[in-house]
């Protein structure tokens, strides 16, 4: 869970007392029985049932007793281990070495896989070393290990958009069967299923986070006596046009001016263009066909396309009509979120999950209240990128912006079975079923990934406010196992197409190319060339391969 | 041995053709193996030879091994001559290592197309990064900006001037204004960003916002025309970097003598003839030093772009260190990045040389 949602529910009191004091007595119970609570090395509740388990690390610390520390991370890691003693027996991995490179953002990450690791090094034999990266580091250092050929870490935490650099060189291990069993692969959300982790038809991958962008809007905007007198907008068309009719309108809460869509017009590293993709993936991205942004044959980019340039000119069409904020040529995501929407300027947003905690959360937020949340909104037409036409029909396609965290070994430890087998358990240990439900309750960083980690009865036994979880969770569910899910290409370099996009859109959005198709041309011109110095026949390869195809 | 040399010398060598031989063979022989090392490690890489290298090193422990025979040759060459040698010649061989091989580096790479994500490495393009350089409208326009940012310097001297006059001056609580002005330099550009250009620009709630609305401003823009954009960007970076023009012209005006002010009073000039008579021509040394380490500042400037603007809108406000950390940041573009990065610090050096070589004619008139 994102620490932001937990210190939310803490301070709002969407944590039932009366849960918490049977939470406690469960807890106390436990303890006296197991001993874990004592520090004391007695096996914990993995003989017990299944179901208890979950119950029992749910109750670690007990929600509403303050932030995890790292004896509790060690108590879930100890609590969790049972898969991993069934697979690993003790002792087994004496003298072996590993290193894992991963993050401390916010003090979570690294910080939480050592704890959970502890026991798991305790039982094994086996030592970990850590390398610690700041987020702004991460994609230098990886990259620069990858290009020079230093890579000096066994297991890596990473982002499925790398998978092109890093499995598409071949440089990460295989996953080895019982390790599927292990992590009960077939409980991850549809979106993380093959042929995310894969790469031709192998498993690299084990998710320990998911991530999607999901549409958080003005409640107080929308129904009878409103100030759209309309219905929440299900499709990008009605967005456009009741930002269009807003203006000139005052804010319900703030009483200053009211704004629509909040489109970030300025770059963000790359990341910025996920909300261009978010418009785009309604018109582009078709049900029969996964590729949306390149064609899979050619790796000609798509972006030009009438799909995506109908987005562009969407977003052109609200420049031109003046209905945005005032500098928002200047609007980052960052800015558009935390800024303008939690602040009260605007009514409609896509974000990753964090807007909709936080909404709640930060104490500069003011539409906690009256904020509601659904998937992607749709399309009333889709362009099939086969036929080049375009067809009337209605068109979902939720983004899965970045896709979220996974764990990798690299192929480093191949070459030695021990070592192999010991980072593999590593792994699978820090991915289990039971360990990620406790990572999506509490403070860890990530979110929700698997089913059952939707199963709200448990999280209301833990003590949670049901409706809150259910609103939630609930549209980041149905955008995870949507059949129709655009998900970003993971082929070597998709931050640099990125990046390069978010450089001709500014252009664009600053009026200085002529036309949404001049503005689109010009992306997809500065995507070939990057295409073609990469490798325009490793991407093709590479795409299809991200594809599944 | 040259006569004067007898003074410091207390023995006098004699080198013999064996000791000459040595000497030279050691050179000669060392620097052979330093070339053929070289050859050996950039063929291995290039893939002309069979062997995987995965790195320099070799070609390093060769420069290591002709670089001792060097200092060794010295004096079995030269005898006590060479033992005075040694006292500069290893500092000398580790800045060379230091300057040279790296240069030798970067020259390769702005020579070459490497994409961190392209599987191949670097390969030699020759001219086509400087073909690209060429037609890419986000250098140039990069560049044209600079022209504007590097132009405002002449408005930051003039103010830091006139402030370093005030502090000059008898004034009250003269220490204080001197430390408060001095606040900004201390600040990170960082900091400025975030505080100035998001917090106090930011359009609804920001102090100077809602000023600029009180003054009849009806929805204040800092960022989203241009040419405002680029004008708030360099007040941002004025008002970082003005009290450092200021602190080293108020030394300069302290170091002027108060007698030739006076005789200039006492001679009846005015306080404006005084100033353009008497003082100004008198700091202009200062005032181009000034001037000159302002323009390296300003040609550096990157962060408060990169934060506030990311260069827009539309690349009004981007300088060429701010594209530059955009192509290798976040494109990986090892090659094409580092030849606008040389391409840059040959057109500053260039510059600087000519600025300096004007100043130098314009300060030593040669009649």
């Amino acid at each position: 869970m994102k620490t932001s949602v937990y210190n939310y529910m803490k301070r709002a009191g969407k944590m039932q007392r009366r849960d918490v004091l049977k939470g406690l007595g469960a807890a106390g119970t436990m303890a006296a029985f197991s001993g874990v609570a004592t520090g004391t090395s007695v096996r914990p509740a993995w003989a017990a049932s299944h179901g208890s388990l979950r119950a029992d690390i749910l109750k670690i610390p007990g929600v509403g007793m303050g932030s995890p520390t790292d004896s509790d991370w060690q108590k879930v890691g100890e609590m969790c281990l049972g898969p991993i003693k069934e697979v690993v027996s003790e002792g087994e991995f004496a003298g072996v070495e590993l290193t894992f490179m991963g993050l401390n953002n916010q003090n979570l990450h690294n910080f939480l896989f050592r704890g959970f690791l502890k026991p798991w090094e305790a039982y094994t034999g086996a030592t970990i070393n850590w390398i610690d990266l700041a987020q702004a580091d991460y994609n230098a250092r990886l990259q620069q290990s990858i290009a020079t050929g230093t890579v000096d870490f066994d297991i890596i935490e990473m982002g499925a958009p790398f998978e092109g650099d890093v499995l598409g060189r071949g440089m990460a291990s295989v996953m080895p069967g019982w390790v599927k069993d292990v992590i009960d692969m077939n409980d991850y959300v549809g979106y993380l299923q093959a042929p995310v982790g894969t790469w031709d038809g192998k498993t690299y991958r084990i998710s320990i986070d998911g991530d999607c962008h999901t549409f958080a809007y003005r409640t107080d905007y929308f129904g009878e006596g409103s100030v759209t007198g309309r219905d929440v907008p299900t499709t990008w068309q009605e967005i456009n046009e009741i930002s269009l009719e807003l203006k000139g309108k005052t804010d319900p809460l703030t009483g200053l001016d009211a704004h629509g869509y909040l489109d970030p017009l300025k770059g963000w590293g790359g990341f910025g263009f996920y909300f261009l993709e978010n418009r785009a993936a309604a018109y582009a991205k078709h049900p029969s066909d996964p590729a949306w942004l390149f064609d899979p044959d050619t790796m000609k980019p798509r972006v030009n396309n009438p799909a995506w340039v109908q987005a562009i000119q969407d977003v052109l069409d609200l420049i031109e009509a003046d209905v945005y904020p005032a500098d928002q040529i200047n609007a980052d995501p960052g800015t558009t979120a935390f800024q303008q929407f939690l602040a009260g300027t605007g009514s409609m947003l896509m974000w990753w999950g964090d807007v909709g905690s936080n909404a709640r959360t930060s104490d500069t937020s003011v539409v906690g209240d009256v904020v509601g949340f659904g998937i992607n909104p749709a399309s009333d037409r889709v362009y099939n990128a086969a036929t080049g036409e375009w067809e009337d029909t209605v068109n979902e396609a939720p983004n899965m912006a970045y896709i979220g965290w996974g764990v990798y070994v690299m192929a480093t430890v191949d070459s030695d079975s021990k070592r192999q087998k010991a980072a593999w358990s590593a792994a699978a240990h820090l991915g289990g079923k039971d360990l990620s439900l406790w990572a999506s309750a509490y403070p860890s960083g990530f979110q929700p990934y698997r089913n059952s980690h939707f199963n709200y009865d448990e999280w209301e036994e833990a003590g949670y406010d049901r409706a809150f979880i259910e609103d939630y969770l609930g549209s980041n569910a149905d955008s995870y196992n949507h059949p129709n899910a655009a998900i970003e290409p993971r082929i070597p370099g998709i931050f640099q197409y990125y990046s390069v996009a978010e450089d001709e859109l500014a252009k664009g959005f600053a009026g200085q190319y002529g036309s949404a198709q001049e503005t689109a041309d010009a992306i997809a011109a500065a995507w070939e060339n990057i295409t073609d110095q990469i490798g325009r026949d490793q991407q093709v390869a590479l795409y299809r391969a991200s594809l599944g195809l | 041995m040259s006569q004067g040399d007898l003074l410091h010398v207390v023995t006098g060598d004699d080198i013999g053709e064996r000791r000459r031989f040595i000497g030279k063979t050691l050179i000669w022989g060392s620097f052979a193996i330093v070339v053929a090392a070289f050859a050996w490690c950039a063929m291995a890489r290039t893939g002309y030879l069979p062997w995987d290298l995965a790195n320099w090193r070799p070609a390093l422990y060769a420069y290591l091994l002709w670089a001792t025979c060097l200092c060794i040759a010295q004096v079995v060459l030269h005898g006590e001559q060479g033992k005075r040698t040694l006292f500069v010649l290893p500092a000398t061989l580790f800045v060379v290592a230091m300057v040279i091989f790296p240069l030798i580096f970067a020259l390769t790479l702005a020579f070459s197309n490497w994409n961190l994500s392209a599987f191949e490495g670097p390969r030699f393009n020759g001219f086509d990064n400087v073909r690209q350089m060429w037609t890419d409208p986000f250098y140039w326009n990069a560049l044209k900006n600079m022209v504007y940012y590097t132009l405002a310097i002449l408005v930051e001297y003039s103010i830091a001037f006139g402030l370093a006059l005030i502090q000059a001056s008898q004034i009250r609580a003269r220490k204080f204004f001197r430390v408060a002005f001095l606040m900004p330099l201390m600040l990170s550009p960082v900091a400025v960003s975030w505080m100035v250009g998001k917090s106090m620009l930011e359009i609804r709630f920001g102090p100077i916002s809602r000023l600029a609305r009180w003054l009849g401003w009806d929805r204040p823009s800092f960022f989203g025309d241009p040419e405002i954009a680029r004008l708030t960007i360099m007040i941002m970076d004025a008002w970082t970097f003005i009290p450092f023009m200021m602190i080293m012209l108020l030394a300069g005006l302290q170091a002027i003598p108060r007698e030739v002010q006076e005789a200039a009073r006492v001679d009846g000039a005015s306080g404006w003839r005084s100033f353009w008579e008497v003082t100004f021509p008198l700091m202009l040394p200062v005032s181009l030093t000034a001037i000159l380490i302002r323009i390296i500042f300003k040609l550096k400037l990157a962060d408060i772009i990169i934060n506030v603007t990311s260069g827009g809108p539309g690349g009004a406000t981007d300088s060429v260190t701010s594209f530059i950390f955009r192509e290798y940041r976040d494109r990986s573009n090892v090659g094409y990045g580092t030849l606008l990065a040389i391409v840059y610090l040959v057109l500053i050096v260039v510059a600087i040389t000519v600025f300096m070589k004007a100043v130098d004619r314009w300060m030593n008139p040669r009649y």
